[in-house]
């Protein structure tokens, strides 16, 4: 019982960092096509934004004023990176070069993570004192994550559905032509929602900073995990995303807690394997595995 | 493989060319060092020339058979890795370790090829990067086996040994690999399989209607790129005398695949350009700040990313191409083809049909597509198929030649029920096909582009390449990239032709050709029929070439075939006519 | 207000357009007809953007717009309302139509920008809550014309409204367009069936393989013989 109690609470809580960089591929994706492999390291620099403005001993008051400084501060990295990514995209290797630009931008990311961290690993302390659930101790942060991951849904829902802007960009996801007909601009509505995932990886990065690996190879794991996430629920879907977090969470936990964390990513690969080759349009996903 | 080793003509032609460059860089880059004493640099250059030999393959994979592999490194690891334990741990020697570190490359490399036949693109790619992460953790979890973080030192005697000039074994072998890996995959693309994998990869549907199977040459790719990459990964081993977790990390999937991509995705040279770039860089210009490296080789690859999107060679070989292409493009002409003197191949049985579909029914969703169609076309006829935008024209042509199985009814092959068969079996059977916008391969030469189509003829000796023999130097020489939209649609009917397929389906060929064009491919018709015995069916928006050619036309509306007969009978017929104008009620 | 000089387009390499010459007055409606095949769309996506024309103009207003992207001409008063009545299908119609607008910053009155479309279809002012995917065929067409409505452009072009629509749908759609024309808004039509549209229109003008072939009043083109051939491909005998 106890078991299965830190296997949910550790779940939860990893799996609501992977829905969130699972929503943020989402908003890029719909708005462009466009899969960000940088969105692991990205959070993982949020993280670092946390390590480098919070004192030892942070203050409730000091913190809620850098939340949202991370996020915008992410917000306009990511928003350069998806002008960046978008720039070459006319030429004659369109895909590749999306590829390449984003990994590159992960790669430039884990090389100054690198040079930050030099070889120690550093922690981050968090203003809020952990809780106790049912006799166990449970980490601030996790809980956060978990309403962050939330929070988001919900403000993502929300924009989609009700501002103008949302729409725009739900617009071009659903008939690119029949959008830009409409007179809507592409091109800056695919870097705001470059920008928007910045948001979302900023703020989820530092609200998880006291729990995350802020290292310089953590950042792939946390894009793979996110990716299974989104596949898991349908690429495209951030209910989707959000219920596959949760899943890839608590079953890579469960792996971890029995057979040892070295086994978390192995689960998910196995995990990731098994959607595509058995669901390839997830949970809640729209059309099948799309052809590159 | 010797045929195509000498049709590569390693002095001319772009890929034979690059080959040769690529030896030639290879061996300077070892021997120099060496001869100059340098241990450093003959160290570094060693272990550079085997990345080099990976991303060659790696290069095959990814622009020849299309396939996204972030996850090379993995299978480097486990032929370096199952050496270090077979060899070392296990105490069995590096030839019992080499034996077994191949065959878990190669089962490795076809684990990778599984989810290829079920998904493509970034998916496939983040399964593979997703096997890259996952390996060096897995050789750290199982450190009761592999050693754990330690890693496991291995020193193969008599490899390393230097002669009295300096040389040893190894670097031979470095050298003997990284060439022929070069030279390898030049000659590939000029064999049968090689055309083949590079037709699959740009379209799967031409390719299969020209009796290609896409799924096996994926698994031939990955198998290929599999025995290279273990290769490389088992002399990686005695070059470096150790072998650790920390050595095969994602960071080094992800420098094989941009090192093709920098280089120039597709070139032979593209890969050691792109190898070099990014390992001799970072390293050579940040050597004393080794902690600023990571940082250097993500800008060096972002920055040629932006400023070469083709890649370096690419780049370099398109300049290169457009400087020259101002000379001369060739003129693919129909004349001397349509004059020459053939024995009528196979001259038509009169009265069978080649094709008999009855009771076709196809819906998308909703949409009834085809709702019950019968078509009989008889052997050595050119049969048209005409109907408004949406009346289920090409969704039958696709039922026919086998790319979207019906929802019921049978369709018949000279006889044989192929109803179920796919495209590449309905290719055998002698069913060949054109697209509405014509599929010619930009990347291979004009004379490939038609030997594609002698590549899916059972006798592999076509009349028409005999016939066209005095073109073939020329015609292999140049892309046809630079082809107006008419050229490129009669070599797409001549590569139908070379295929020797008895059954001919054309769609909308004469969509963009120009009114003389247009007489011209009406005689390209008839000389199909009379001289060559060949059964047509054409669909076309262009009523008039239909009227011309056709000795029976139907007529489809709304999945229906709403009449049928000799063209004279059906352009008197109120309710074609009604059709067709858009009167109401006529 | 529209003009179009010796333009040529076509999708990738194969050419379509050769040599479209054509100009549209303020308030008139213009029919452009012709065999499937002919390039009617191709010169519609063209004149909006989306096919950019390898030679000749498009003056629109007295600007030549030849070779900008579809979402700058539709901010400079031409606006494209694409064939087989596209709509983004999981927002409401009520989002659908304010989308049209969008590109203006989105301050709109909502009533007045749509009340006449909705005016001209009731069953859409029935529906604003529901998503644009619940629609007929029909209403979805409504939908588009009344996106494009909102957006208030010089230039209509309507790539085939009737397209697989019932039939009883088609006249209050022709008769929205006819009195939007009297608005002054230029308005280019295509259809593929010939009588469709022909009570509305001005003018018509009949194209075959990428050319006009024939261009005259609707009266004229009724009576005259030779329409017929070039759909039935027999105008070139001799």
């Amino acid at each position: 019982m106890q078991d299965l109690l830190i296997i949910a609470v550790h779940g939860i809580g990893a799996g609501a960092i992977f829905a969130l960089v699972g929503m943020s591929f989402n908003v890029v994706f719909n708005a462009s096509g466009i899969l960000n492999f940088a969105q692991g390291n990205l959070l993982v620099l949020g993280g670092l934004f946390a390590l480098l403005t919070l004192p030892g001993e942070p203050s409730v008051t000091g913190w809620l004023v850098l939340l949202p400084i991370a996020a915008i501060v992410l917000a306009a990295l990511v928003a350069i990176q998806g002008g960046i990514t978008l720039l070459p995209l006319r030429s004659s290797v369109e895909q590749h070069s999306w590829l390449i630009t984003t990994l590159a931008a992960s790669v430039i990311i884990s090389g100054v993570l690198m040079i930050y961290q030099g070889s120690a690993q550093p922690t981050v302390h968090s203003p809020f004192a952990g809780f106790r659930l049912m006799g166990m101790r449970v980490p601030a942060s996790y809980a956060l994550a978990t309403l962050l991951a939330i929070l988001w849904y919900v403000a993502l829902y929300l924009f989609h559905t009700r501002m103008l802007t949302g729409l725009a960009m739900s617009a071009i996801s659903q008939d690119l032509d029949a959008a830009r007909a409409a007179g809507l601009r592409v091109r800056r509505l695919q870097i705001l929602s470059f920008a928007i995932s910045g948001l979302i990886v900023g703020s989820a990065g530092f609200v998880a900073a006291p729990v995350m690996a802020i290292a310089s190879d953590s950042g792939i794991s946390y894009v793979m995990n996110g990716f299974v996430a989104a596949v898991i629920g349908g690429i495209g879907s951030n209910l989707g995303a959000l219920i596959g977090g949760f899943l890839v969470g608590v079953i890579t936990s469960y792996a971890a807690f029995n057979y040892g964390g070295e086994f978390q990513d192995a689960v998910a690969l196995a995990l990731l394997v098994g959607v595509l080759m058995l669901r390839p349009q997830g949970l809640l996903g729209r059309p099948a595995a799309r052809r590159v | 493989m010797a045929r195509a080793l000498a049709r590569i003509n390693l002095l001319r032609g772009a890929d034979g060319a690059q080959a040769l460059i690529g030896i030639v860089l290879v061996i300077a880059s070892i021997v120099i060092p060496i001869l100059a004493g340098s241990a450093y640099w003959t160290h570094n250059f060693l272990i550079v020339s085997l990345f080099v030999s990976v991303a060659v393959v790696q290069n095959l994979l990814l622009s020849d058979a299309g396939q996204v592999s972030f996850g090379q490194g993995a299978v480097f690891g486990i032929a370096a890795y199952t050496v270090g334990m077979v060899g070392t741990l296990w105490s069995q020697g590096f030839v019992i370790g080499a034996l077994c570190g191949m065959a878990a490359a190669i089962l490795l490399g076809l684990l990778f090829a599984l989810p290829a036949l079920r998904v493509q693109g970034y998916y496939l790619g983040f399964v593979t990067l997703s096997a890259a992460v996952v390996f060096p953790q897995m050789l750290v979890a199982l450190n009761d086996y592999t050693n754990g973080i330690n890693g496991i030192p291995v020193t193969v005697p008599g490899l390393s040994e230097q002669g009295q000039t300096g040389f040893t074994l190894i670097a031979l072998l470095v050298i003997v690999l990284t060439s022929a890996a070069l030279l390898f995959h030049a000659a590939f693309r000029a064999t049968r399989a090689g055309r083949r994998m590079r037709v699959a990869a740009a379209s799967p549907e031409a390719a299969m209607t020209l009796g290609i199977d896409p799924g096996r040459l994926r698994f031939l790719a990955f198998s290929i790129a599999a025995i290279g990459t273990g290769i490389a990964g088992l002399l990686y081993v005695p070059v470096l005398g150790f072998v650790s977790p920390y050595a095969f990390r994602v960071d080094l999937s992800i420098f094989f695949f941009f090192s093709v991509v920098i280089g120039g995705n597709g070139q032979l040279l593209g890969p050691l350009i792109g190898a070099w770039i990014l390992y001799l860089v970072p390293n050579a210009l940040l050597a004393g700040w080794s902690d600023y490296r990571l940082v250097g080789y993500g800008i060096v690859a972002l920055l040629i990313m932006l400023v070469f999107p083709d890649g370096v060679v690419g780049s370099m070989m398109d300049r290169l191409r457009r400087f020259r292409a101002r000379e001369s493009v060739p003129l693919i002409a129909m004349d001397h083809l349509l004059n020459d003197p053939v024995t009528d191949l196979s001259p038509p049985a009169s009265a069978t049909s080649a094709i008999v579909v009855t009771g076709a029914r196809k819906s998308f969703g909703q949409l009834a597509a085809l709702g019950g169609v019968d078509l009989s076309v008889t052997a050595g006829h050119i049969h048209g198929l005409v109907g408004p935008n949406g009346s289920g024209k090409t969704t039958l042509l696709n039922a026919i030649s086998g790319l979207a199985p019906l929802d019921s009814g049978v369709i018949r092959i000279d006889g044989t029920d192929a109803t179920r068969f796919a495209a590449h079996r309905l290719a055998a059977l002698g069913v060949g096909r054109t697209f509405q916008t014509p599929r010619i391969f930009d990347s291979m030469s004009i004379w490939e582009n038609l030997m594609i189509g002698a590549d899916a003829a059972p006798t592999h000796d076509p009349w028409l390449l005999r016939t066209l023999a005095r073109d073939e130097e020329s015609w292999s020489e140049s892309r046809p990239d630079l082809l107006p939209h008419a050229q490129r649609r009669v070599l797409e009917i001549m590569r139908v032709i070379a295929s020797d397929a008895p059954i001919l389906l054309l769609d909308e060929p004469a969509a963009g050709l120009s009114p003389e064009e247009r007489r011209d491919f009406a005689r390209l018709m008839r000389f199909l029929r009379d001289r060559l015995g060949r059964t047509i069916l054409i669909v076309e928006h262009d009523l008039d070439l239909v009227w011309r050619v056709a000795d029976r036309i139907s007529v489809l509306d709304a999945g229906l075939i709403v009449a049928e007969g000799p063209p004279d009978e059906i352009h008197d017929n109120p309710r074609v006519r009604a059709l067709f104008t858009g009167t109401i009620n006529a | 207000m529209l003009e179009l000089r010796d333009l040529h387009a076509g999708y990738g390499r194969v050419p379509v357009l050769r040599g479209i010459s054509l100009a549209v007055a303020p308030g008139e409606i213009v029919l452009i007809l012709g065999p499937n095949g002919a390039g009617k769309s191709t010169l519609l996506r063209t004149v909006g953007g989306f096919i950019k024309p390898t030679r000749g103009t498009i003056m629109l207003a007295g600007h030549d717009i030849a070779g900008m992207a579809p979402e700058d001409i539709t901010r400079r008063g031409l606006r494209l309302v694409l064939d087989g009545h596209r709509v983004f299908p999981t927002l409401t119609v009520y989002d659908n139509i304010r989308l049209g607008a969008a590109f203006r910053g989105g301050r709109m009155d909502f009533d007045k920008a749509a009340g006449p479309a909705l005016d001209m279809f009731p069953a859409l002012r029935e529906k604003l809550k529901a998503e644009a995917r619940d629609l007929s065929g029909g209403q979805q067409q409504m939908l588009a014309l009344a996106q494009a409505f909102v957006a208030q452009p010089q230039v209509l072009l309507c790539d085939e409204p009737s397209l697989g629509i019932a039939l009883a749908l088609i006249p209050p759609i022709l008769e929205f367009l006819r009195r939007w024309a009297r608005q002054g808004t230029s308005i280019i039509i295509v259809e593929q069936q010939i009588e469709i549209a022909l009570g509305i229109a001005d003018r018509a003008v009949i194209m075959e393989r990428g050319a006009i072939e024939l261009t005259g009043t609707a009266q004229e083109l009724r009576g005259d013989a030779r329409v017929h051939d070039i759909y039935l491909g027999l105008a070139d005998r001799e």
